[in-house]
């Protein structure tokens, strides 16, 4: 679904990423893990197609139809309404989703009762799950999530998991930057770490050797964040 | 392509209207341009149809400058910007969808300014109206096309408000300059001479800078950290 060979990105004289070689398969949910300033944000979003390499080539194996992207940015109007913002995002990518559709999405997300509320209203975690609205729609074959529970509460936090494992059982290859180990790694079939500019791990999530750090020490609450 | 900007065209024209503010600040500019002008005329004085004419495109050119610059902060907030770089349609129909609403914006401002002219400097409508017309539509496409073209190159509003201000005005000028002639025309009892000239002039440059803010509009947009 997704391949990246030697690709390298530079913004002037710094070199953010170098060599990187990845293949992500369907059905599969990776997490990309690194260190603050590791370049991870940059790496989903030369996936995306939002940077361009400056060595190297990106192969999505989907239409730009079928890519979802979720970031810290919710991508939404604040001058619109929750139905109104799904609706021109819907038309963008060519669908032809009838108001009931829209309203099922809402509902999916838990905000049919704010369907006619203007988003610029909505606290965090009711934009990002209007954002999460807005990717499922789509029923991407490619999903990249950028921190996508920053700022969600726990409810809002279950539900975005549980609706990105849906997504994975179907066959949609998920990438998704993660800080908060403890909640996301059991989800994840494989690791991407970044540290030094390249990936230092890419493989099996059972097998990473930063799941070990992880393992709570006797009599002391559990959980790394990275 | 169509159906996209036609999207993104009537989506800024409903966070325009929800907002209002911004808008009616350009036009209050404007009618102001033309109010503290006529003051400045002797009583019972009437401007000249250049004068009059100038003033029409003066006030055009601010609210225009103003409009894409309020069209292009709609994506800053939430960085719709990039959702936009990522939706399946040509990066084109941002441009066109832009300009289309910055055209609507523009005509509906230039519908209060002309009125607005001929009340308070006293300027007749002249026999010269229809050239005047058709310059206006070569003279708004032209505006509106390099308005959104200029208005997407600075990311970030402060940036973006004084890049577009330097450099839209020298670009405008032979634009500009055609539109003062057909509103001359169009306040004049005689019709001025050389029209079809500056009607020519009108059509090539549009011509010319639409073609490049096509090929050029991915570039500007495309740009992202």
């Amino acid at each position: 679904m997704l391949t990246l060979r030697g690709v390298s990105k530079r913004f002037g004289s710094r070199t953010v990423l170098r060599g990187i070689d990845l293949t992500l398969d369907a059905g599969t949910l990776a997490l990309l893990v690194g260190p603050n300033g590791a370049g991870k944000s940059t790496l989903l979003r030369l996936m995306a197609g939002l940077l361009a390499p400056d060595a190297g080539t990106v192969e999505r194996g989907c239409a730009d139809t079928e890519l979802a992207y979720l970031g810290h940015a919710t991508f939404l109007y604040g001058g619109l309404t929750a139905l109104e913002n799904l609706a021109f995002w819907e038309g963008l990518y060519g669908g032809r989703s009838s108001e009931a559709e829209l309203m099922a999405a809402l509902k999916r997300v838990g905000l049919e009762r704010f369907a006619d509320v203007r988003a610029g209203v909505f606290s965090r975690g009711m934009a990002q799950r209007l954002n999460l609205a807005r990717v499922l729609l789509r029923a991407p074959r490619l999903l990249l999530l950028d921190e996508p529970g920053t700022g969600l509460d726990a409810r809002s936090l279950t539900m975005l998991r549980a609706e990105v494992a849906a997504l994975r059982a179907k066959g949609t290859a998920v990438i998704w930057i993660s800080h908060d180990l403890t909640g996301d790694l059991p989800m994840a079939d494989r690791v991407l770490e970044l540290a030094n500019r390249t990936l230092t791990y890419a493989g099996p999530a059972a097998d990473w050797p930063g799941r070990t750090a992880m393992a709570p020490a006797a009599g002391t609450a559990g959980g790394a964040t990275c | 392509m169509l159906k996209a900007a036609w999207l993104i065209a009537k989506k800024d024209l409903c966070l325009v209207m929800a907002r209002g503010g911004a808008w009616v600040q350009s036009l209050l500019l404007g009618l102001l341009l033309v109010f503290v002008f006529s003051l400045a005329l002797p009583p019972g004085a009437q401007a000249t149809a250049q004068t009059a004419a100038t003033l029409f495109w003066l006030a055009s050119a601010f609210c225009q400058v103003l409009a894409f610059n309020m069209l292009y902060a709609l994506e800053d907030p939430t960085q719709a910007r990039a959702g936009l770089r990522l939706a399946p349609v040509p990066v084109q129909a941002v441009w066109l969808g832009k300009t289309l609403c910055g055209l609507i914006l523009l005509v509906a401002a230039q519908a209060v300014f002309f009125p607005a002219l001929m009340v308070f400097l006293a300027q007749p409508l002249g026999p010269g109206w229809p050239v005047f017309l058709a310059l206006l539509a070569l003279a708004d496409l032209g505006l509106a096309g390099l308005g959104s073209l200029l208005g997407a190159l600075a990311p970030g509003q402060a940036a973006r408000e004084s890049l577009l201000s330097v450099i839209i005005f020298p670009v405008l000028v032979p634009l500009l300059l055609a539109g003062i002639r057909g509103g001359e025309a169009a306040f004049s009892t005689a019709l001025p001479e050389g029209l079809t000239r500056w009607i020519g002039l009108a059509a090539a440059y549009d011509a010319v800078f639409l073609g490049a803010a096509l090929l050029l509009f991915p570039f500007v947009f495309g740009d992202d950290r």
